[in-house]
């Protein structure tokens, strides 16, 4: 028998396994997926902000930091990387209206969030940090619903779906489709004890535990995900509460949309470089979060791997029957090329499909969104046949760039 | 709030799921070989009953037309299993019983090439006998394409030359006695197939076109 059937099939159980494991998350915690705790306290928050060149969004999200349904907010740092727009002029003309308003121009640009982040965070006075991208949009109810996971001591962080903003054109609502599949995951995954990122549009910290993770790694390009695993690595709980949420914008252009999903991807690479060691001990860090994070990045890569080896076999092998096919004056295609007959891992990858798209089904039935709204019956299909697909020639590209360590932001 | 027993539970119907789909998958499986196995059963009795007509012809007066008929039509029968067979072949995933299925066949098809030797001998002259022996383990790209192509074009002359043609391919490289044994009463090597070989006497290895290849039997 031929090895490829067996890299097939196995690449079959993994998905199944973790489609499996994702509903069965979902079917034990249905109840309680929207639940967050009441706080018993009030906790004071400052709000850290990175800018750079952000003159189309600053004002909006400052705006919705402050009309944020929560008294206890100290300060909102904006930390202004040297932007070449205007972005220092619109934040100094808000410094009147909302005195809790601190602006921070860094002398030389840092090129990085994380930087900026950890000036801001020299800054803040809080017990609980709240970073937030200058593109994003908090909800009203974010804090109100997301500070009562810190009654828990152990809780070091807490996150909220990202959500998109912006979801006109066919590429933002695919975006749009994905941002919500992964914040529905994150969610589930904190049954198990296994978020494993608190992204950048929002996410809310313990400061006690960001100085004991010494703040964001300036050197990883994604400092969320590194701040994560850092604090699993020194044992402080993650939590998600579903729900709130922030809107974000994302990119609209395919060419902006490659260049932030190399850089998580690379971001992603540094962090397995720096914990790899970790991998079978820390609890769920080294037993599940690392795995599963390398299995997602390489799944795809084999996938990617099996379909480029049959796509250029069927090619040669139908340039040379065409070649053989003109010198023997023979036709290209008779009826016989038209019979099907489906192998069984066929079947298996329609199951696989009807898995995926029933997981996806209910994450948006349960997140409200209009499953069958015109739109979304033809985005639905797209997302899974096409959109996904993409994710491992972006893997490759991020390869190449970590190996040539180009660790670039933009 | 711990959940950890779920990445067992999830493996453990990850398993049955699995199972279920692979039991599935070789049932299918077994299913087309079966149903191949079946076909080729009657095949057989058709076959036996060919021979036991050639032989009995070969009694008294032979009736050469209707033992040609005879044995055209069972090939041609024959001819259109094989090609259900390869079209299950292609689709094997999990099991390799439909391989024993496919050198029943090549032997099967070795039986018509002597029997239809046998009637020759009667009845020369009368219909092209022509032996198609073609790689069946592993061919590389290039040979794969070779051999389409050679199939097409004996698909081509038969349909029109129809009656005029047994047409009998055969795997040369199935590791059966009776197979080599016919490879070298013609001096043929493995290096040599793909090949058609022509009344037994004119082997043909490169591409041509069907024109050329009605050239061969006039």
């Amino acid at each position: 028998m031929e090895l490829l059937p067996y890299v097939y099939l196995a690449y079959m159980f993994i998905s199944i396994y973790m489609l499996t494991f994702f509903l069965m998350l979902y079917l034990k915690n249905a109840k309680t997926l929207f639940d967050y705790p009441s706080p018993k306290k009030e906790y004071t928050v400052s709000f850290i902000v990175p800018a750079y060149n952000e003159e189309d969004s600053i004002k909006e999200a400052i705006e919705h930091i402050f009309a944020i349904d929560y008294d206890a907010i100290t300060q909102v740092i904006i930390v202004n990387d040297c932007s070449t727009d205007k972005t220092k002029e619109i934040v100094s003309s808000l410094l009147k209206k909302y005195p809790k308003l601190t602006l921070i121009n860094n002398k030389k640009n840092l090129g990085n969030a994380a930087a900026a982040q950890n000036v801001g965070l020299r800054y803040a006075t809080g017990e609980l940090i709240a970073v937030v991208d200058a593109d994003s949009f908090p909800h009203k109810d974010s804090l109100k619903k997301m500070v009562g996971f810190f009654d828990d001591e152990k809780v070091g962080a807490v996150t909220c779906p990202i959500l998109a903003r912006n979801k006109t054109k066919l590429w933002e609502k695919l975006q749009a489709i994905e941002y919500i599949a992964i914040s529905f995951g994150r969610k589930l995954l904190e049954y198990v004890d296994a978020i494993y990122v608190t992204p950048g549009p929002l996410a809310l910290y313990r400061k006690k535990a960001l100085e004991d993770i010494r703040g964001f790694d300036e050197k990883n390009l994604t400092q969320d995900i590194e701040a994560t695993w850092h604090l699993a690595y020194n044992n402080w709980d993650r939590k998600m509460s579903l729900a709130t949420g922030v809107h974000s914008k994302v990119p609209h252009k395919l060419k902006a949309w490659f260049i932030q999903r190399r850089r998580w991807n690379i971001g992603g690479l540094q962090c397995i470089q720096k914990y790899w060691k970790v991998i079978g001990k820390k609890g769920m860090l080294g037993f599940f979060i690392i795995p599963f994070f390398i299995l997602n990045l390489f799944l795809g890569l084999v996938g990617l791997t099996i379909f480029f080896y049959l796509l250029t076999t069927r090619f040669i092998n139908s340039f040379l029957l065409t070649r053989y096919s003109i010198i023997a004056q023979t036709p290209l295609v008779t009826l016989d090329n038209f019979y099907i007959t489906p192998s069984v891992l066929n079947y298996l990858g329609i199951i696989l499909f009807l898995f995926g798209l029933i997981y996806l089904l209910i994450i948006m039935a349960v997140l409200k969104e209009r499953i069958f709204k015109t739109e979304n019956m033809f985005t639905i299909p797209f997302y899974l046949i096409f959109y996904l697909v993409l994710y491992p020639f972006i893997m490759v590209n991020a390869l190449w760039n970590f190996a040539r360590g180009k660790y670039v932001w933009r | 709030m711990g959940q950890k027993q779920v990445f067992w539970q999830a493996l453990l119907i990850t398993i049955l799921i699995f199972s279920i789909g692979v039991t599935a998958g070789v049932v299918l499986e077994n299913w087309r070989t079966s149903k191949i196995a079946s076909l080729y059963d009657l095949s057989e009795l058709s076959l036996l009953d060919v021979k036991l007509q050639t032989e009995i012809y070969s009694l008294g007066e032979f009736n050469c037309e209707q033992a040609i008929q005879e044995n055209i039509a069972f090939a041609d029968r024959v001819y259109e299993e094989a090609k259900m067979l390869e079209r299950y072949e292609g689709a094997s995933r999990l099991t390799a019983q439909i391989e024993q299925e496919h050198k029943k066949y090549d032997l099967l098809r070795t039986m018509i090439l002597l029997n239809s030797i046998k009637i020759k001998q009667g009845c020369p002259n009368r219909y092209y006998e022509i032996v198609y022996l073609y790689q069946y383990n592993d061919p590389s790209l290039e040979t794969k394409a070779k051999q389409s192509v050679f199939s097409k074009l004996l698909i081509e002359l038969k349909e029109t030359k129809g009656d005029q043609i047994l047409l009998i391919p055969v795997a040369a490289d199935n590791n059966l006695a009776s197979v080599n044994l016919l490879l070298e009463k013609y001096n043929i090597e493995k290096k040599d197939v793909p090949l058609i070989l022509i009344n037994r006497n004119k082997k043909i290895t490169t591409l041509t076109t069907v024109d050329e290849l009605r050239k061969y039997l006039e």
